[in-house]
């Protein structure tokens, strides 16, 4: 049948083939051919048989074989598939691939062969190394999605159950995303085959929140059993499967309100069905990536910290705008210096700085749980509102009864994480006591008291350690510690002794436990008085004898307050002698003194004090007074505030020493104070606050010696020196010319104000009027100074002193306090007659002796003094120089001054100026000598004018000894002031500082020099020729002095203003000795170039 | 600068009842005459409501402040952004002009009653984002008792001018408790502005009204 079948059924597949082709390209079906053909020809030899066999399994235990039919074979081609192994089992099939069992390890043959033609039989070798493992593909069974934590959760079968053995199974998956499916995530997953089929679950978390793009899960997987050692192969990919979120209308931004830590990196999408413009965060603009649709996502690298509202997410739509807000924190840090303890031992109070912010608030804040670990026992806490910088937080807790040690355990949680923090504690040694309240004290007696205070607390098991501060006013703090049983009902009380009676104390306290860890506060003072006690001791007593001997005056001195003991009331006094007692009682407490009217006989007086309480030990002292050797009065000066006392042990005094002392100017009996000293002292600082500077004391020394007093010193001191207040009155008792007695008065104790050390007296000359106004001051050398050092001195004479003079006297007293004022005086001695004429005389004698031999000597000489200091003076007629009336002009014979008479020039020659605008130029003035043509033609080659002509007044021409070549003659020229404004050639250089100078004055007259004393002044000497000139040349004077040989030297054609005995005024009228050089400038007298140089220096 | 164009249309969580606001727009203005003289509790509420505007803009800029970039950038302003459970204050002048005196103090009675039951659920908004502003939290909560206290001075006027005192209404309707952050703070930005737009539009309403009832 299965023959039958076969053949008929190849056709019809071939039929169908064709029908296939016959609709397919022509070309493509040409080319099959060619490599099938091919194919064929290569597997010539196998051509007839089955080949290719191939093997699979995809789970061990079953193998696909499968191989070609041989090129002969038809459709319906029965094979023959046996294997050689001990069964020899064979398979008759119709088809082309078989499942076999698995075989065991090692080779196999294998023999396929078509029934229907026995020779076409291939064999094959067939070993499990040959054979591929190729798992099925794996299927999803669900795929789902977490979109507030953008958390994928993947599900599959394993199928472990087909797989005979336990097999490592590595999963690859893989995650796309977007429309276009571009691969985000391609991870691994190991798991391992257990003969089962089981359920995998696998998560993963986006970074791109979910709903904002579409995404896709695909799985495939590789069995890895080692036992196999055949080729192992990846399965097919499984079909994908895929989750979208599905949006509503409107934009969203997601995630929302996320809680993420700082520094982490973060993405938020937006989905929008309208176009997203931009998107910020906070005010940082980002950059948008773009997702299926309009849907667009920002990614935030390295966020930081988050205000307290959150970090704030915008997108900004067409029309709309949306956001989200994400918080970023820390999680909590580790609670540090977590500490219990107890105030009570009833609660516990923990307390923990919760260290770094976490940056979070609100909800998202740290929340604590305090946890402990024996009994069970927790608390929460939770501050919302509190902000997350508050220092420290505390936590209370009741405590388990009779549980001592506590292990306490703090978490701390928020959204970002949890930390945690230990502490183990015994309770009892953690007390830090609340603040004693209710402080009181009560007397006991005058030295102790009992305190009582309220300390809450189940204190019952424990000893409390409390600290006492005692104070008493103007002494030193004191601190007394003392152990206390604690008690349940929180009263304690406690006595204190060793106080002081009648004394105001104030009371404080604190506590803490024997086991010491924290004092508590103080509690608020409490002030109380002790009670009084009777006085310690009798108040100091001493006496005196009134001034008439008869009465004894008792003084005592109130007692200080730490012998007082209360407050003293009264004082009783009596006094007993052998034969009769009297007393003086109730002496109120003000009054500390008391006179009773004695006989001279030997007292003892007791004066007692008395308080609420009783009465004081008396305290005596005898009325007999030791008569003593003479005392010698002495001397001392105290230092500061007190006076030093000193005196040498005595033997005898076998009692004490009493110092009394009164101020010296009062009168008998004096006592200010007194004070008694130890019998073994042999000095005393006596200080008192009434002691003033500048007052004298009289300090009396008693030694007691068998209760009675001999007094052993008597001393006069200051406690300090002044200076005197008055200076000595002084008067003159006699005045001779040449000496002055003066003499003086003493100072009064109270105004001297110290021991007087000297006096100081001072003279000098002087009237009353102008000595006033100097002072003394020390240094001037014309007063003389008297120290006068023995104060018993009264008088002084004063000696060596001028007759008839003023004097002015001064005298002042000195301690060692300083000096007094002084005291003026003046006083005129009287006249020495002789002196005076003796000291006229010898003057006039001298003075009379001088003139006369000065007369005859200058009388012997006079021929000699007329010749030295009176010769004769020459006559000024002789000088040649002013003899003009020899000259030219000889008709005016006496004339010297100008004459304007009419004159005719001989020669005036014009030149063409290049002057720019008009100049005051002087005139030439020439000689009407016929030399002036000549000389200008001969010595100037320049092109320049002369103008000459004859001076309207004939020049006088001065003999000139010097022959001058230029000229021959000297000539005094006088200007014609009317012909000044003439044009007049000069040299260039002097043309080009015309412009400059010629704005300014011009003078009338320009005296033209010589071109060779233009180079001596304009070159060789600009300086001259700008400053001031004087109008006489120093050159020109011996140049051209008449008498000079020199004037006839050939360079000498400087200007000659006249001889050095001609009027200066003159030189103006007299030119320059040369005719022939009009235009030279520099070297002559000139305002132009005074004026013209100037401005070019 | 940080115009926003649009409207927040997720913010539109509370529908506003409608019906009511209608109804109590129509209720009738024939009440019998005023029983005393409405010129001092008009005065009352026009101080009241100077007052309130000294502190408005003050009001807005502290919340915008503790809410962080772009709300406390300089010049923020989101005009658009408005929430349909609060009326706007916005309103033509013609039709403002329009109205009678029940109108008017209707209208304002109904804003500001939404925004006492607003100021208080940003208050509450506002303890969570910023628990440690007690600044931001005092104002909120100071607005919010002179709103109150402006309610009270408008129904003492409706009673003076004998108008019927429309029912107190909840206006928030359904408790918002899902809001997301964001919106919380636009909800928030939105209530503080109108609360200054219906403070401004109250004082020129008791201008008028003082105008017209002099005392």
């Amino acid at each position: 049948m299965m023959d039958i079948y076969l053949p008929l059924k190849r056709p019809s597949w071939l039929v169908d083939n064709k029908r296939m082709r016959t609709t397919s390209d022509f070309q493509w079906l040409l080319s099959t051919f060619v490599l099938l053909y091919l194919m064929n020809h290569v597997n010539s030899q196998r051509k007839e048989t089955p080949y290719d066999l191939k093997c699979t399994t995809n789970n061990l235990q079953k193998w696909d074989c499968s191989w070609k039919a041989p090129s002969g074979a038809s459709r319906g081609t029965l094979y023959e598939f046996c294997i050689d192994d001990r069964s020899h089992s064979c398979y008759h099939l119709a088809r082309t691939n078989i499942e076999i069992p698995a075989l065991s390890p090692g080779d196999h043959e294998i023999t396929i062969s078509l029934q229907d033609a026995g020779s076409s039989t291939s064999k094959f070798i067939l070993n499990e190394k040959n054979i591929s493992l190729i798992p099925d593909t794996p299927e999803i069974l669900n795929l789902s999605a977490d979109f507030s934590t953008s958390t994928l959760h993947v599900k599959w079968n394993d199928k472990g159950s087909v797989f005979p053995r336990h097999s490592n199974v590595i999963w690859e998956i893989k995650i796309l995303w977007k429309k276009s499916m571009e691969l985000v995530k391609l991870v691994t997953h190991n798991t391992t085959l257990n003969g089962k089929d089981t359920v995998h679950h696998w998560s993963w978390v986006s970074d791109l929140p979910l709903e904002c793009a579409i995404h896709y899960v695909g799985i495939r997987c590789y069995v890895d059993n080692l036992l196999f050692s055949g080729h192992k192969e990846w399965s097919d990919w499984s079909p994908l499967k895929n989750i979208s979120w599905t949006p509503d209308s409107q934009p969203k931004v997601f995630p929302q309100d996320k809680v993420i830590l700082v520094g982490s990196n973060i993405t938020f999408c937006c989905v929008s069905q309208e176009k997203v413009l931009s998107a910020q965060i906070g005010s940082t603009y980002c950059p948008l990536i773009h997702l299926d649709g309009e849907n667009v996502a920002i990614k935030v690298h390295n966020i930081s910290v988050s205000e307290n509202s959150g970090t704030n997410v915008v997108f900004m739509i067409e029309d709309n705008v949306c956001g989200t807000v994400v918080f970023a924190g820390y999680p909590p840090d580790t609670p540090k210096k977590l500490n219990c303890e107890t105030h009570d031992l009833k609660e516990i109070i923990c307390s923990w700085d919760p260290g770094r912010s976490t940056g979070l608030v609100g909800p998202r804040n740290t929340s604590y749980k305090l946890f402990e670990g024996f009994s069970g026992k927790y608390v929460r806490f939770k501050k919302v509102d509190v902000s997350a910088n508050e220092s420290y937080h505390q936590l209370l807790l009741q405590m388990v009864p009779n549980q001592e040690i506590y292990n306490f355990t703090l978490y701390a949680r928020n959204p970002l994480g949890r930390s945690e923090s230990t502490i183990l504690v015994n309770i009892t040694e953690k007390v830090y006591p609340y603040t004693p309240t209710s402080l009181k004290v009560k007397d006991i007696n005058s030295t102790a008291v009992i305190l009582s205070w309220h300390l809450p607390g189940s204190f019952g098991k424990i000893n409390l350690l409390c600290q006492i501060e005692i104070n008493k006013i103007n002494s030193v703090q004191e601190s007394r510690n003392v152990t206390i049983k604690g008690v349940e009902n929180s009263s304690y009380r406690i006595a204190v002794g060793k106080l002081n009676p009648y004394t105001v104390y104030t009371f404080r306290i604190c506590c803490s436990t024997e086991t010491f860890w924290k004092w508590s506060k103080w509690s608020n003072k409490k002030q109380h008085l002790t009670t009084e006690a009777i006085p310690s001791n009798g108040p100091d007593t001493w006496r005196e004898w009134s001034s008439d001997g008869k009465n004894l005056i008792i003084y005592w001195k109130p007692l200080p307050i730490s012998e007082a003991n209360g407050k003293i009331l009264s004082y009783n006094v009596s006094c007993s002698s052998d034969e009769e007692t009297q007393s003086l009682s109730e002496i109120l407490d003000p009054q500390h003194k008391a006179e009773i009217q004695l006989n001279k006989n030997d007292y003892i007086i007791s004066v007692v004090a008395k308080n609420s309480v009783g009465a004081s030990p008396p305290s005596k002292i005898a009325s007999m007074e030791i008569p003593h050797d003479d005392v010698k009065t002495e001397q001392a000066v105290g230092m500061g505030k007190g006076i030093l006392l000193t005196w040498h042990h005595n033997p005898n005094m076998t009692c004490d020493y009493v110092i009394k002392w009164c101020n010296s100017s009062r009168s008998e009996p004096c006592l200010m104070d007194w004070r008694k000293v130890p019998s073994n002292s042999t000095e005393a600082l006596i200080e008192s606050d009434q002691f003033r500077p500048g007052v004298r004391y009289k300090f009396f020394l008693y030694g007691c010696r068998n209760q009675g007093y001999q007094l052993l010193r008597s001393i006069i001191g200051y406690i300090k020196e002044l200076a005197p207040t008055v200076a000595p009155n002084f008067t003159v008792e006699d005045t001779s010319a040449d000496s002055i007695l003066v003499k003086w008065e003493d100072i009064p104790v109270e105004e001297l104000r110290g021991f007087l050390r000297g006096y100081l007296f001072y003279f000098e000359k002087g009237e009353r009027d102008t000595s006033k106004m100097r002072g003394l001051e020390s240094g001037r050398s014309d007063i003389k100074v008297k120290n006068i050092t023995d104060i018993s001195q009264k008088t002084l004479r004063i000696a060596d002193l001028q007759g008839k003079t003023s004097y002015h006297l001064v005298l002042q007293a000195y301690t060692d306090g300083g000096l007094g004022p002084e005291k003026s005086m003046f006083v005129v001695t009287k006249e020495n007659s002789v002196g005076l004429i003796i000291a006229i005389l010898i003057p006039v004698a001298v003075a009379v002796i001088v003139g006369v031999v000065t007369s005859i000597l200058c009388y012997r000489k006079r021929e000699w003094i007329k010749e030295t200091f009176y010769p004769d003076i020459p006559n000024p007629e002789n000088c040649k120089a002013l003899q003009f009336q020899k000259s030219v002009c000889e008709g005016s014979g006496a004339l010297k001054t100008l004459e304007m008479n009419p004159c005719t020039p001989n020669n005036v020659e014009v030149l063409e100026t290049r002057s720019t605008f008009p100049k005051i130029e002087d005139t030439e003035i020439i000689s009407p000598v016929a030399e002036c043509p000549e000389d200008s033609s001969d010595a100037e080659p320049e092109n320049h004018v002369v103008v000459s002509y004859c001076p309207p007044i004939i020049e006088e021409e001065i003999p000139n000894p010097g022959g001058d070549e230029a000229g021959g003659t000297s000539q005094v020229i006088y200007i014609d002031v009317q012909s000044m404004y003439q044009p007049q050639a000069r040299p260039e250089e002097e043309q080009e500082k015309d412009p400059v100078g010629g704005a300014g004055y011009k003078p009338q007259m320009h005296l033209p020099i010589n071109s060779t004393v233009e180079d001596i002044a304009a070159e060789g000497d600009l300086d001259k020729t700008a400053g001031y000139r004087p109008q006489a040349n120093v050159n020109t004077w011996h140049l051209v002095s008449p008498d000079s040989p020199r004037s006839t030297d050939s360079n000498s054609e400087i200007v000659s203003f006249g001889s050095p005995c001609s009027i200066n005024s003159r030189q103006f009228l007299i030119p320059p000795k040369d005719e022939d050089s009009p235009q030279s400038s520099g070297g002559g007298w000139s305002f132009t170039n005074f004026f013209q140089n100037k401005p070019n220096d | 600068m940080n115009e926003w164009a649009g409207r927040v249309r997720d913010l539109t969580l509370f529908p506003l009842p409608g019906p009511l606001c209608l109804l109590t727009l129509l209720l009738p203005l024939l009440s019998p005459a005023a029983p005393i003289s409405p010129a001092g509790p008009i005065s009352q509420a026009y101080s009241l409501a100077l007052y309130m505007q000294k502190n408005t803009s003050t009001l807005l800029q502290t919340y915008l402040q503790y809410q962080g970039s772009p709300f406390s950038d300089p010049g923020f302003s989101a005009p658009e952004l408005q929430l349909s459970s609060l009326p706007p204050a916005a309103v033509s002048f013609k039709i403002w002009h329009a109205l009678d005196d029940g109108e008017r103090l209707n209208r304002a009675q109904g804003a500001f009653l939404a925004l006492t039951q607003h100021l208080q659920l940003v208050g509450d908004d506002q303890s969570d984002l910023n628990p440690g502003s007690p600044i931001l939290l005092a104002q909120l909560g100071a607005a919010r008792l002179r709103a109150q206290g402006l309610l009270g001075n408008m129904a003492a006027i409706m009673t003076a001018l004998g108008l019927p005192i429309p029912p107190e209404e909840d206006t928030l309707g359904l408790v918002p408790f899902g809001a997301s952050a964001f919106q919380r703070k636009c909800r928030g930005y939105v209530v503080t502005r109108e609360y200054g737009h219906w403070t401004d539009r109250a004082v020129r309403d008791l201008a008028l009204l003082k105008a017209k009832y002099p005392a």
